[in-house]
C-alpha cells in the first residue's frame, strides 16, 4: 500500500499556497464555509512540515477570501453589508472590522485544516506502514536495498 | 504507532472543532452565529441578490398560463395575468421576494409568536397579542369564509388568498442564500410556509392598529386622578370645539336594501328603544392597577405607529370645482414610518376582470388604497371607540367564575403557552368571559388589586368575525356608486372614512365601519355588566351610517375629525376624534378655490401652515405688546412671530419658538391640572384655543398664587418667558439664535422594523399641519399620497416612502424616500411619481420610448 506522501509530492511552499488559494476560491463559491478546512487540508498533502501546512492553509484561504471580498466590494456592496452588520453591535463606521474578522476566521479554518490534514496524513501513512510491516513477509535487507536502487 | 503522531492528530483537531463551535453558536442577536460573515453563503450574498436581470423567466407551478410582470423604474410590479388566480400567485411571489422578512415579523408579532424569532425577552409583547387574541379571532373569521363559499365574493376572496399563499410559498421553497433576507440570516430564522390564516392574522393586526386601544382605562385614570368631574368635562370634552364635521349632508341608503349593519351584523334603526335608560353603576378599578396596566400596554409595540400620529387626510372635489371639470381625489393616510414601509405598491391587470393600482400589504392580495379604470378611493381613520372594558364580578369562592345573568359561569380558558427561540416554553393562559378576553392577564396586578385573579374583559369589534378582506376585493372592482355602496357594506373593522370619486362625476364619502349600539352605559369608561341589559345590544344600520354623496358644497374632506354633527344625527359614534385643525385648513383651502388643479392638490398635500399657531400666536403678540417689559430677546422673538406666515418651515426660527410656546401656554394655563398630578395631560389645543378666545378667567388665574388673580395676557407673557427658557435649555438649540432654525431638530426618520438601520434624518416641514410631521423626531405622517385625476386616470400621481424593496442594499430600498421628501420651493410641492397605468404589456412597452420606465420584465411560466 502506497503512502499518501508517496502519492502527493512535496511541492514546496509557494506551489502549495497557489493550490490552496485556487481550492479556497472554488470551494467557498459553493457557499459552505466548512469546506475551507478541506482547502487548507490540501496544504497538508503537499507539504511535509506542520508549520508549512498551517501556513499554506492559513495564507491560502486568507488570500482566497480576500480576493472574493475584493470582488464583492466592487460588485455587491460588501462594505455596505459589513457596515450594516456591525451597526447591530453598536460599532457603526467599523464595517471593515467584519471583513477583517471574517478573513481571520477563514484563515484559521484553512490553517487548522492544513494542520489537521498533515497530522492525518502522517498517522495514516504510519498506520499503513505498520500494517504493511505486519502483513508483508520480511525481505532480506539486501533485497530491500536492491529495490531502492532500482 | 507513534504516540507523538497520535497526540499531533488530537491536538490538530482542537482548532477546527473550536472554530466550528465559535462559528455556529448564537452570539447575542446573531442567532445564526458568526458563520454568516463568510464571503459567500452568508450576509454578503444579499448584496449579490440586488442585481436583477432585465428579463427573467421563473417557474411558478400551479399557473394556468404565463404571467408577465413588468417592473417599473421604481421597482413597482405591474402584473399581467389571464386569471385572478394567476395574477395573485405571481403577486405573492413578488411580495415574498421583496418583503419576506417584514411579512413574517409582522405576523409573528400579531400572533404573539415574536419570541420564536427574537427570543424570550419579547414575551411581554407575545402575552399582550395572545391576550388580544388575534390568532383566535382570525381562525373564527377564516372559518366563516370557508363556510360561506357559496357567496361569490367570499369565493373570490379565498381564491385570491390561496393564489397569493401559493406564490409566497413557491418563493420560500426556491429561496437561495442570495435571495434570503439578511434579517433571517442574522436571526437564524427559517420561515415556514405562509398560510391562509396568516392573511387573516395580518388583517387583525391592522384593525388593532387603527381601531384598538384602551382609552376607557385612560379616561378613568384621568377622571379619577383629577377627582373633579366638572373640570374633567370642561378640559377634556368628547368633541373638540371649532371642528368642522366630515359629513355635512347625510345621505341614507334604503334600509330595505341594507337592513343590517356593516359586515352583515344585526342592526336596529331605533337605538332608543333598546335602552331602558337605567345606567349601570360605574365600575371601580383601583388607581394603582390602572397605572400598572396602562404602563404595560404602552410598552408594547404598536405595529403601525404611535397612536398620537395615526391619522390621515383625504378630500375630493367634484367637477364643478375642478379645473378639469371632473373630480380630483386626494388621500394621504398618516401612519408610523417604518423600513420596509407598511405599504407595497403594485398594479394588477386581469383583462375583463381587474385593472387596479395603488398600495396594499405584502403577503395579502388586493389593493387597499388607489384607483382602477373607473374609480379612485382613499381612507382616513375614523377613530371611533369600538372597544369597551367590562369589569367582571368574580365568584368570591372561585375566581375562575364570574357573575352574569344571575348565575356564576366559568371563564373560557385558552392555553397560550409561548415558545421561545431558546426552546423554552413559557406557560400562559388567557381567560375569556362573555364580553371578551381578560386584558389584565398580561401583567400581574394582583398585589395592587383586591381581586386575586384577572377580571377586566375587553369587548372589541375586531374580536368578532371581520370581513374587511372581502371588502377589499369588492373595492378593487368598483365601477360606480352602486358597487361602492355594496363594497363599503362589507367593511366592518377598522372604521374608515372612505372617500370616493368616479369617472361619471360622482363624489362621496362613507364613514364605513361597524358601530355598536350601547345600552346601560355610555362607553367612555369601564363598566360592570352583570347581565345582558348592559352592553352592546345592536349596531348602527349600514343604511344610516354617516355618508355623503355629491354634497352641494362640491367637495368633501376628512381628517379624522368629528364624523357628523351629533345634534342632527340619530346615533352616537364615540370618538376620540382628531383636534380638527387639519380639517379646518383643508376646508378653508377648498372653499377658497372653485377651480382646483392637480398642482393645487399637490400643493395642498404639502401644506405646512399651522392653524394652531395662526389662531393663538396673535394673542401672544398682543399680550406682549400690552404687558411686555421690553426684554430685547423677547422683543426680537415677538418680531419673528409677528412676521411669521405660520408655515412650519425648517429654515425658520418662528416654528421653533412656536413649539416651545405651545407647551408653555398649556403649562402656564392649566396649573389646576398639573398641580394634581404632573403626569396628567394638560388638555387638547382646541380647548386651549377656546379658553384664549373666550378669555376664560377661571383657568387663566394661577391658583397656586393665593390672593392674586392673573389675567390671560399675564399668563401668555409668562408662557413666552417659559418658552424662551426651555428653548435655551434645549441642547440642540442653546443660547445662540443662529442655531434656532426649526430644521435643526425637526427631522424625519424611517427606522427599520427590527431597528437594524434607518432612512432619512433630514430636516422636514410641518407639524400638526396638512403635511403632518408631529413632534421633533418625525416617525409618522403621510405613508402614501395619491392625487387621482378622474378626467384622465393615467395622469394620476402617487408616492410612498422609503421604497419597494425590503433589501437594505437594493436601490429600491429608499429611492422613493428621496422623491417624496424633495420639496420644490417654487411649486410648493413634495415629490411624486407618475402612476403608470397601462392595461397591456405592449402598451407599457410602447410608452417606454426612452427606455427609462421599465426596469425589468419577469415571465412566470407554469
Amino acid at each position: 500500500m502506497r503512502k499518501i506522501d508517496d502519492i502527493f509530492p512535496n511541492l514546496g511552499f509557494a506551489p502549495t499556497l497557489i493550490i490552496v488559494i485556487v481550492l479556497g476560491i472554488a470551494l467557498q463559491l459553493t457557499g459552505f464555509w466548512m469546506t475551507m478546512l478541506l482547502a487548507g487540508g490540501f496544504g497538508g498533502l503537499f507539504t511535509r512540515r506542520h508549520r508549512h501546512s498551517f501556513l499554506t492553509g492559513f495564507l491560502g484561504v486568507g488570500i482566497a477570501w480576500t480576493g472574493i471580498f475584493a470582488y464583492l466590494t466592487v460588485t455587491a456592496q460588501a462594505m455596505a453589508v459589513a457596515e450594516f452588520f456591525i451597526g447591530l453591535l453598536g460599532l457603526s463606521g467599523m464595517g471593515w472590522l467584519v471583513i477583517v474578522i471574517s478573513l481571520l476566521l477563514g484563515s484559521l479554518l484553512g490553517g487548522f485544516g492544513g494542520l489537521f490534514g498533515r497530522s492525518l496524513v502522517e498517522i495514516i501513512d504510519e498506520f499503513s506502514s505498520e500494517a504493511e510491516q505486519t502483513h508483508t513477509p520480511v525481505q532480506p535487507t539486501e533485497e530491500i536495498v536492491m529495490e531502492e536502487k532500482q | 504507532m507513534s504516540k507523538r503522531k497520535v497526540i499531533n492528530l488530537v491536538l490538530s483537531l482542537i482548532g477546527p472543532i473550536a472554530l466550528i463551535v465559535i462559528l455556529t453558536m448564537p452570539i447575542g442577536p446573531l442567532a445564526g452565529g458568526l458563520q454568516i460573515v463568510a464571503p459567500t453563503g452568508g450576509i454578503f450574498d444579499v448584496g449579490v441578490g440586488v442585481h436583477q436581470p432585465e428579463t427573467q423567466t421563473i417557474k411558478l407551478p400551479g399557473l394556468d398560463a404565463n404571467v408577465v410582470v413588468v417592473q417599473d423604474q421604481w421597482g413597482i410590479p405591474h402584473v399581467y395575468g389571464d386569471t385572478i388566480e394567476d395574477a395573485f400567485m405571481a403577486m405573492g411571489y413578488i411580495h415574498a421576494r421583496d418583503r419576506l422578512f417584514q411579512m413574517y415579523m409582522q405576523n409573528y408579532l400579531a400572533a404573539g409568536r415574536i419570541s420564536e424569532i427574537v427570543g424570550g425577552y419579547a414575551a411581554s409583547s407575545d402575552r399582550l397579542y395572545r391576550t388580544l387574541g388575534f390568532e383566535r379571532s382570525a381562525e373564527k373569521t377564516l372559518a366563516w369564509f370557508e363556510a360561506n363559499t357559496d357567496n361569490p365574493d367570499v369565493a373570490y376572496t379565498l381564491d385570491a388568498i390561496d393564489a397569493e399563499v401559493a406564490g409566497v410559498n413557491t418563493f420560500i421553497d426556491t429561496m437561495t442564500s442570495v435571495t434570503t433576507p439578511i434579517e433571517f440570516k442574522i436571526l437564524g430564522f427559517d420561515p415556514p410556509h405562509w398560510r391562509r390564516l396568516d392573511i387573516f392574522i395580518f388583517a387583525q393586526l391592522q384593525s388593532w392598529g387603527l381601531a384598538g386601544g384602551f382609552d376607557d382605562l385612560r379616561n378613568q385614570w384621568m377622571r379619577s386622578t383629577m377627582d373633579n368631574d366638572t373640570m374633567f368635562d370642561e378640559v377634556f370634552p368628547w368633541t373638540m370645539p371649532y371642528s368642522i364635521p366630515i359629513v355635512l349632508e347625510q345621505y341614507n341608503l334604503s334600509i330595505t336594501e341594507y337592513p343590517n349593519a356593516n359586515g352583515g351584523y344585526p342592526a336596529d334603526p331605533n337605538p332608543s328603544a333598546l335602552n331602558s335608560g337605567v345606567m349601570a353603576e360605574e365600575a371601580y378599578i383601583p388607581q394603582e392597577k390602572l397605572e400598572v396596566l396602562i404602563k404595560a400596554l404602552d410598552e408594547v409595540i404598536n405595529p403601525i405607529g404611535d397612536m398620537d400620529f395615526v391619522g390621515s387626510n383625504n378630500w375630493v372635489v367634484g367637477g364643478d370645482r375642478s379645473a378639469t371639470g371632473e373630480p380630483i381625489l386626494c388621500n394621504d393616510p398618516h401612519l408610523g414610518f417604518q423600513t420596509p414601509a407598511l405599504w407595497y405598491e403594485s398594479h394588477i391587470v386581469v383583462p375583463g376582470e381587474l385593472d387596479v393600482t395603488g398600495v396594499g400589504f405584502a403577503g395579502m392580495p388586493g389593493i387597499i388604497l388607489g384607483h382602477n379604470e373607473h374609480t379612485a378611493w382613499g381612507w382616513t381613520n375614523v377613530g371611533a371607540d369600538v372597544l369597551d372594558i367590562f369589569v367582571e364580578q368574580l365568584n368570591p369562592n372561585n375566581s375562575s367564575e364570574y357573575m352574569y345573568n344571575g348565575a356564576y359561569r366559568a371563564f373560557e380558558v385558552h392555553d397560550e403557552s409561548i415558545l421561545t427561540k431558546e426552546g423554552n416554553i413559557i406557560p400562559f393562559e388567557v381567560l375569556e368571559s362573555v364580553h371578551g378576553p381578560l386584558i389584565d392577564s398580561i401583567t400581574n396586578t394582583y398585589n395592587v388589586d383586591s381581586e386575586d385573579s384577572p377580571n377586566l374583559a375587553m369587548r372589541w369589534t375586531g374580536n368578532d368575525i371581520i370581513h374587511n378582506i372581502m371588502a377589499v376585493g369588492m373595492i378593487n372592482k368598483m365601477s360606480d356608486l352602486e358597487s361602492y355602496f355594496d363594497a363599503a357594506y362589507w367593511w366592518d373593522v377598522p372604521a374608515q372614512n372612505m372617500v370616493y370619486a368616479d369617472d361619471q362625476g360622482n363624489i362621496a364619502l362613507t364613514v364605513m365601519g361597524r358601530y355598536p349600539i350601547r345600552a346601560g352605559y355610555d362607553g367612555h369608561f369601564p363598566v360592570q355588566a352583570l347581565n345582558d341589559s348592559v352592553g352592546w345590544v345592536s349596531n348602527v344600520p349600514y343604511a344610516y351610517i354617516p355618508r355623503t354623496v355629491n354634497p352641494s358644497q362640491g367637495y368633501i374632506q376628512s381628517t379624522n375629525q368629528l364624523s357628523i354633527d351629533w345634534n342632527t344625527y340619530g346615533f352616537e359614534l364615540l370618538g376620540p376624534y382628531a383636534d380638527g385643525y387639519r380639517g379646518r385648513r383643508i376646508d378653508a383651502l377648498l372653499a377658497a378655490d372653485d377651480s382646483v388643479t392637480m398642482d393645487d392638490m399637490k400643493r395642498f398635500q404639502a401644506d405646512a401652515l399651522e392653524v394652531r399657531a395662526q389662531e393663538i400666536v396673535p394673542y401672544v403678540v398682543d399680550a406682549w405688546n400690552n404687558l411686555g417689559d421690553g426684554n430685547a430677546t423677547v422683543d426680537e422673538i415677538i418680531g419673528w412671530l409677528d412676521d411669521w406666515d405660520y408655515v412650519m418651515d425648517p429654515d425658520e426660527k418662528a416654528p421653533t419658538i412656536w413649539m416651545f410656546l405651545r407647551n408653555a401656554i398649556h403649562y402656564e394655563t392649566f396649573d389646576e391640572i398639573r398641580s394634581i398630578d404632573s403626569s396628567l395631560m394638560l388638555s387638547r389645543t382646541p380647548v386651549l384655543e377656546k379658553f384664549i378666545k373666550e378669555n376664560n378667567v377661571y383657568y387663566f388665574d394661577d391658583h397656586t398664587t393665593a390672593g392674586v388673580v392673573e389675567t390671560r395676557d399675564e399668563i401668555l407673557v409668562r408662557a413666552m418667558y417659559r418658552a424662551l427658557d426651555d428653548l435655551v435649555a434645549d441642547p440642540v438649540f442653546g443660547n445662540d439664535p443662529a442655531d434656532w432654525d426649526y430644521g435643526n431638530k425637526h427631522r424625519v426618520y424611517y427606522d427599520h422594523l427590527a431597528d437594524l438601520t434607518s432612512v432619512g434624518g433630514i430636516p422636514h416641514r410641518g407639524q400638526l399641519t396638512l403635511n403632518v410631521a408631529g413632534g421633533w423626531r418625525v416617525g409618522g405622517g403621510p405613508s402614501w399620497r395619491l392625487v387621482a385625476d378622474m378626467s384622465n386616470i393615467q395622469m394620476s400621481y402617487g408616492i410612498y416612502a422609503p421604497g419597494q424593496s425590503g433589501n437594505p442594499f437594493s436601490p429600491h430600498f429608499d429611492d422613493l424616500f428621496w422623491i417624496q421628501y424633495s420639496y420644490d420651493e417654487v411649486t410648493e410641492q413634495h415629490g411624486y411619481h407618475a402612476i403608470y397605468f397601462y392595461s397591456t404589456v405592449a402598451a407599457f412597452q410602447a410608452a417606454d420610448t426612452e427606455g427609462t420606465m421599465i426596469e425589468a420584465v419577469i415571465t412566470f411560466i407554469p
